[in-house]
């Protein structure tokens, strides 16, 4: 099969963690790779038999013996939330998570003090909030760009110096938010944090190369390409790049290559505040997520009706796939009144394409007042899989039934890449 | 767009990972294994390969033979833990372009219960899994001796490399311990754990002759390991190889050490390119790899003008060491 890159082309909860764990199970990679986000990720998958558990920092290919993850650089590490999510796999069989993952050393640190100022300050928005899941994934990213001294993971390996920049955040927190929520000391985090290091295996860049040479690599997307920080709808975005950009660039350091794969369901979601055109209130009744309810932080999970023209946005920031995964038919199956949305009435015209362009925040704030006052065309949706071909130009290679990865099917006799099982 | 569904306390996380730590990096020798896995078996082993491949067209033999009794404690571990380093060291440098890596480990032959652990060449994780299943012996003898004659015994007449039998170019073979090797190979040792039995024993001058044929063959002694001190350890390994023995004081820095006295015998690098690439790697090695290795970039001018060239010394003995 060659190496893959999973990105989800809406918000985020289509399906990828589900694609990944489908595509380690039938043995066409051995190692996924996380390229984008944090321990705010949130990829349910379901085994075959019944076993559940929400990938955050562990790769979605974990529950096959032997898979491997490696975090990237561009991932922000959370050592905290790893310790609890390895726990978790334990109990459900896994004893083996930790060791079969690796970490780049260049990897920023999500602390508890990043977390805190994430808290504070998204509660100081009130109703303005953007939807952020509490976990200091931003305030991570923004920490960093102003701080050289920003911990990483190959810190974990140097106590004094751990101690010194774990400290630092500490004190930036406390400055800056003198009224925020309690915190540990630099110390106890610092030991934390070491112990992570005696647990897991930091590695260099070179280490990357290596598993890539050494056999088929799936890199898992994190959100949705919709969300991205200088794509997606500002400010209703995450802080992250969520297109397959830093995968493209984590392959071409080592001079690799790899198919596109697009993750979307037959209908759309959002989970958070934001615009979302197709949005329709009774499907959101109607068609709760397993997976997805309410959070204190990030709000409500919407349900609305496939948009083609969000697609088609997804599709030119990430610059296109190779194929496109469909997952949720079952549901679109059982629901014949599910709809298609090919344009938008917006500023007194109908629209079918969104522009796009070099980062500029303010053009894609002014993009979504737009979005936020438009109103979706709609078609019946017929034929989930035709119709998603016909509407973004690229073939259906894998299609999902259900919740696990014998709902699964691979089609690839009409594809450029083939995600047929060995 | 995702959530937080685990715990983030910091003393549940601090208390997790220290419970699970060590469990099962030596999961072989950890679940209580008493005996050899059949994998790293020397035992009836005709040849250990390192074969060119279409994906690894001009492969590079590196064996790493390590001490795997109490006094070298920590060193097994350590190389576990740092070898995606090693490997991608290697690699990213551009030191080597197709390293095959060989785990073994040595014990003492006269009372241990795995004398001579050896896996096979590797080029990828594979190799880690040989770690994972080597026997951690501990305890050790009170003879300060270890078989290293065994291992080399192996090394020497059950190995074949497509480096140096295709391309006259010689692989590398690391052995890491602080203790002296039994003078000969003895025939009945050889016979219970290589199989096959010479007419008579091998004395561990011939075995080194044999093996500088086609490895560049070094001894590191880590400086913190129990008899590392001992003068007469030093000496031995000293009058066997030369300056080819190097005296580490961080064990923590071993796999670093190999990487750059590879990339240094390579001409890949000059020690000062090589401490670089450790700082910009995020290794805190670099001031204990300097000075294990200051001597052999001292040494490293007259490479050019002294090497013997491929093929060359196929017949006999090296006149010259090569670094």
């Amino acid at each position: 099969m060659g190496h893959v890159i999973v990105v989800d082309l809406g918000f985020g909860d289509a399906g990828k963690g589900t694609v990944v764990d489908h595509l380690c199970r039938a043995g066409a990679a051995e190692v996924v790779v996380r390229f984008n986000g944090g321990a705010q990720a949130a990829h349910n998958v379901v085994a075959p038999d019944g076993r559940h558990h929400t990938f955050a920092q562990f790769g979605s290919g974990t529950f096959t013996p032997g898979v491997r993850t490696h975090l990237s650089r561009f991932v922000l590490i959370d050592p905290l939330a790893l310790a609890a999510e390895a726990d978790h796999l334990r109990a459900l069989g896994v004893p083996d998570a930790l060791d079969r993952l690796t970490v780049d050393g260049e990897a920023l640190l999500t602390t508890p003090y990043h977390r805190a100022a994430n808290r504070a300050r998204e509660s100081a928005r009130g109703a303005a909030r953007h939807g952020s899941c509490g976990m200091g994934i931003g305030e991570t990213a923004s920490y960093a760009l102003a701080h050289d001294d920003a911990p990483r993971a190959a810190d974990c390996l140097s106590p004094a110096r751990l101690r010194r920049r774990l400290a630092a955040v500490r004190d930036w927190y406390r400055d800056a938010f003198p009224g925020g929520e309690d915190v540990p000391g630099a110390d106890a985090c610092a030991e934390a944090f070491t112990a992570f290091a005696e647990r897991v295996r930091i590695v260099g860049a070179g280490h990357l190369h290596a598993l890539l040479r050494a056999g088929n690599v799936v890199f898992e997307g994190a959100q949705g390409v919709l969300l991205d920080e200088w794509h997606g709808f500002h400010p209703y975005t995450t802080w992250s790049t969520t297109t397959s950009a830093n995968a493209e660039t984590l392959l071409a350091e080592a001079g690799a290559s790899a198919a596109r794969l697009g993750v979307l369901r037959a209908y759309a979601t959002r989970h958070g505040p934001g615009p979302f055109v197709t949005e329709d209130p009774a499907l959101t009744a109607d068609l709760p997520d397993p997976h997805n309810g309410t959070g204190r932080w990030q709000g409500a999970f919407r349900v609305g009706h496939l948009d083609a023209v969000a697609l088609r946005y997804a599709l030119e920031v990430t610059g296109g796939v190779d194929g496109l995964a469909v997952t949720h038919l079952d549901v679109a199956g059982a629901r014949p009144d599910l709809r298609v949305c090919h344009s938008y009435e917006m500023d007194g015209e109908r629209v079918g394409r969104l522009e796009a362009g070099p980062p500029d925040l303010d053009r894609q704030a002014a993009l979504t007042r737009r979005l936020l006052a438009a109103r979706p065309v709609y078609t019946p949706l017929g034929d989930p899989v035709a119709t998603i071909e016909d509407a973004l130009g690229a073939p259906v290679v894998l299609r999902s039934h259900g919740p696990t990865s014998s709902d699964k099917r691979a089609d690839h006799f009409r594809t450029t890449i083939d995600l047929s099982v060995r | 767009m995702g959530s937080g569904n685990w715990s983030t306390d910091v003393y549940a996380a601090r208390a997790s990972y220290r419970a699970s730590t060590g469990a099962s990096a030596f999961a072989y020798s950890d679940g209580g294994a008493t005996a050899v896995h059949p994998d790293l078996d020397p035992r009836g082993v005709t040849v250990r390969e390192s074969r060119d491949s279409a994906d690894h067209p001009e492969s590079l033999a590196i064996g790493v033979l390590f001490d795997v009794t109490g006094s070298m404690g920590t060193v097994p571990r350590t190389l576990q833990a740092k070898l995606p380093d090693l490997l991608g060291l290697l690699l990213r440098k551009g030191y080597v372009e197709h390293p095959h890596i060989l785990f073994g480990a040595v014990g003492d032959a006269t009372c241990d219960r795995a004398p001579l652990q050896v896996g096979q060449f590797e080029a990828d994780n594979r190799m880690d899994d040989d770690l994972g299943k080597i026997l951690l012996e501990g305890g050790g003898g009170g003879q300060m001796r270890e078989s290293y004659e065994l291992a080399m015994y192996f090394m020497a007449r059950h190995t074949a490399i497509d480096c140096f039998d295709k391309r006259g170019k010689r692989g590398y073979l690391f052995m890491i311990g602080d203790e002296l090797a039994y003078p000969k190979a003895k025939r009945r040792e050889i016979a219970r754990f290589v199989g096959g039995e010479p007419d008579e024993d091998v004395p561990i001058a011939e075995l080194v002759r044999e093996l500088q044929r086609r490895y560049d063959v070094y001894f590191i002694i880590p400086e913190g390991a129990y008899h590392s001190g001992n003068r007469e350890v030093k000496d031995f390994w000293q009058e066997l190889l030369g300056q080819n023995v190097l005296y580490l004081d961080d064990l923590d820095a071993v796999c670093e050490t190999i990487a750059l006295t590879i990339g240094l015998a390579e001409d890949a690098i000059d020690l000062g390119e090589g401490l670089g690439h450790l700082a910009e790697a995020g290794s805190d090695a670099g001031a204990s790899v300097s000075r294990a290795l200051a001597r052999l970039d001292a040494a490293r001018a007259p490479v050019a003008v002294s090497s013997t060239p491929p093929g060359l010394d196929a017949a006999g003995p090296s006149a010259t060491t090569r670094l």
